[in-house]
């Protein structure tokens, strides 16, 4: 019986086509239950079961503004994220923010790349040792030590990197889901069990998850790719070479038994990015070489990796969060999302 | 408390002979105290414990109410089918006939596997660079035919670890590795919560629940125990049921549309008794974890050997490529094994925390509808 009532008020949505159908057909069927309960509480002389279908029709409605006020900003926020400026050949907003993530997403991963070739080579040289040895008698030099010192920032650049990585990936996620189900899925069963007061609280959170997670996880990853952009064509005319174009750095050979000094160190103190064959030929002077091409090469990468892939991100989450408690506010039972909020 | 889960008909043998008799005699011992408080307050000619135990009795009464609630919520959760609802909102039927409870454990068993396939994943690749990275080589100096001719007499030559730079990627791996281990931790916690609310021991707080709510100065706390049992029995498990109809997005089931169309490799779509193992980790029998125990034992002796051939043929000492051949000769795949630790966090770690946020707020409204508030923040802020 029960199967059957379940059954028979969810019906009518199986033949809805799109989640506005769906939304309509969910309220529609929250509204038969509150006629249902009125209806129980008319015969029967209860003024509470009247009282209390009243109030959660009165509910009903400011939900069936909510959808439609989500569906104007919806039509508004596709149209604007799929301009020009942004990304014209995309379908709507999750495409354009898919496009988005999925080029940051390269970038940080052609860094990762690099890094962990720099890493190979640099250790490689690092490790170097020079030994000879005749009868128990000889001697044995480290002589590419000055590579060592190269290794730590590395791994740190590495962690950074794939910290980035996992929050794109996390994000890409995110935004599949809100593609996948956030609309035809948990805003109409979040409507559905709003309807009943002992579920009004999961049922106003999957409507806040569901349209922030359609809404704003998008447009804070827009809002910031647009931020990103503008400063970057701004940042052309006035700052030379920033971010600086990206460049591959030469980690040369080292010779372990090469013990020769190292060039004047002055000259090293004040050599900036530009010039580097002041530098001489000895091992350490080989691994500062080193040290600047890669600080120079990995500098190129830092726009992204910290303002496009991390902060993006932060921004988007924190949006998201900020739209879930606002929104569960709204719908009567708030949700403390703050934990979620300290993931990020 | 019992061994059977929740909607088998052991189960429904223990609430109908321990819960439901318990509320009974929670009900009638304070019906009782009422009832003589009513009569003291009569005998006494007090005002004030007439009233009490006239407002008592309609407390009674909706706690006993609400215990019928659970009872039919309960019923009516073990009666839906998922794989029904999903088709009416997706249009996707599902394989597995599914009610409420047991989908929200599906969808947890199926979170802490996926996140135990990104740990294992991770793991190997670890467990790869660091060997790499500790190979040490001697070459002898003034090679001649392959051989060094400088270690003939004595020890001439350079040390180095040709395979050393991995620190890197592996610092990347070990930040990616310990969050997927908080993940993974994280789904198994949230699923002894489930398996604690299955078990019924959340139905403990009911007849307590009916008797404290109407004894003096215990309102907030018997509301508190009888909103606790609504929610974990209903809010909780509802949203992880709903979780697991999203679940061929969030755990990648590997059936499922979004992972049969996903391009090789494809890492987050493997399970470990079919692809993973076949194209991926090379495990034999039934378990991934013996990866580690096969290399140690008898894979060690033959990557030995195979160094000191390629030694002695080449002249040099093994190559990546060498190595590769042994632990990936379909490709080594870091960058794959750090999304799949991402995609871990989110199903095993952001939506059920989601999901228990909302259970904790759930309790705090269902109190207040017992004209009690309730302030959990304190508690939010532990999850």
């Amino acid at each position: 019986m029960k199967k059957l009532l379940l059954f028979l008020l969810l019906i009518p949505l199986a033949f809805a086509a799109s989640w506005h159908e769906l939304a309509a057909l969910a309220v529609m069927v929250s509204a038969a239950l509150l006629g249902v309960v009125y209806m129980i509480g008319f015969g029967f002389g209860i003024n509470e079961l009247q009282m209390m279908a009243r109030e959660e029709f009165f509910q009903l409605i400011v939900l069936a503004v909510l959808v439609a006020v989500l569906t104007g900003s919806d039509s508004i926020l596709n149209s604007i994220s799929t301009l020009e400026p942004l990304k014209p050949g995309a379908a709507d907003m999750q495409d354009a923010t898919l496009d988005i993530l999925q080029e940051n997403r390269e970038q940080v991963e052609g860094l990762l790349d690099d890094i962990a070739s720099y890493d190979k080579q640099v250790s490689k040289q690092a490790s170097k040792s020079s030994q000879c040895n005749l009868m128990s008698m000889g001697y044995s030099v480290s002589g590419c030590g000055g590579f060592s010192i190269l290794a730590p920032p590395l791994s740190m650049a590495g962690g950074i990197t794939a910290f980035a990585l996992a929050e794109l990936s996390a994000m890409e996620r995110l935004v599949e889901l809100a593609s996948s189900y956030a609309l035809a899925l948990l805003l109409p069963i979040g409507i559905l069990l709003r309807t009943f007061k002992i579920t009004r609280g999961g049922g106003g959170f999957l409507i806040a998850l569901g349209i922030s997670l359609h809404l704003m996880l998008p447009i804070g990853i827009i809002f910031n790719e647009m931020l990103a952009e503008t400063f970057q064509d701004s940042s052309e005319d006035h700052i030379d070479e920033y971010p600086p174009d990206g460049v591959s750095a030469d980690i040369p050979e080292c010779n372990p038994g090469d013990t020769k000094a190292p060039h004047l160190a002055v000259e090293i103190v004040t050599l900036g990015l530009g010039s580097l064959t002041d530098l001489g030929d000895s091992n350490e002077d080989q691994a500062t070489s080193a040290y600047l091409n890669l600080r120079r090469s990995i500098r190129s990468h830092l726009f992204t990796i910290l303002i496009k892939a991390t902060l993006g991100p932060i921004i988007a989450l924190l949006m998201m969060t900020s739209s879930i408690r606002a929104l569960t506010h709204l719908a009567g039972a708030e949700v403390d999302v703050s934990a979620i909020s300290r993931f990020i | 408390m019992v061994e059977a889960m929740i909607c088998t008909p052991d189960f429904q043998a223990f609430f109908d002979a321990t819960i439901l008799p318990l509320v009974a005699a929670a009900s009638v011992v304070t019906g009782f105290l009422i009832a003589f408080s009513y009569m003291l307050g009569n005998l006494l000619n007090n005002p004030k414990l007439t009233v009490w135990a006239k407002t008592e009795v309609l407390q009674v009464f909706i706690s006993v109410a609400s215990v019928f609630f659970i009872f039919i919520a309960i019923n009516t959760f073990c009666a839906i089918n998922m794989g029904e609802v999903a088709s009416f909102f997706t249009g996707v039927e599902t394989q597995h006939d599914l009610n409420v409870y047991d989908a929200a454990g599906e969808y947890l068993a199926e979170s802490a596997l996926y996140s135990h396939n990104a740990l294992t994943v991770i793991r190997y690749h670890l467990q790869a660079y660091t060997i790499y990275a500790y190979l040490n080589a001697f070459l002898c100096d003034f090679e001649f035919l392959g051989i060094g001719l400088g270690c003939w007499y004595g020890y001439s030559g350079k040390y180095e670890q040709p395979l050393g730079g991995y620190g890197a990627i592996n610092a990347a791996l070990n930040m990616v590795f310990n969050s997927t281990l908080i993940a993974h931790f994280s789904a198994l916690n949230f699923l002894f919560i489930l398996l604690f609310v299955y078990k019924g021991f959340v139905f403990i707080f009911l007849p307590m629940g009916v008797f404290l709510r109407s004894m003096p100065y215990m309102r907030s706390f018997g509301s508190l125990l009888i909103a606790v049992a609504l929610s974990f029995l209903i809010v909780y498990p509802l949203m992880l049921s709903i979780y697991y109809l999203m679940g061929d997005v969030l755990v990648d089931r590997p059936d499922s549309p979004h992972c049969l169309s996903c391009s090789d490799p494809c890492p987050h779509c493997y399970t470990p008794s079919t692809a993973l193992s076949d194209k991926f980790l090379h495990c034999q029998g039934e378990s991934c974890e013996k990866v580690f125990d096969d290399w140690a034992s008898a894979g060690i002796i033959q990557s030995i050997g195979t160094m000191l051939v390629q030694s002695f043929t080449f002249g040099q000492v093994t190559t990546e490529d060498t190595m590769d051949s042994m632990y990936f000769p379909d490709g080594e795949h870091p960058k794959d094994a750090i999304t799949f630790g991402a995609y871990a966090f989110i199903a095993a770690v952001f939506m059920p925390t989601a999901a228990l946020l909302a259970t904790i707020a759930s309790v705090s409204y269902i109190a207040r509808l017992y004209g009690e508030e309730i302030n959990l923040s304190r508690i939010t802020q532990l999850v």
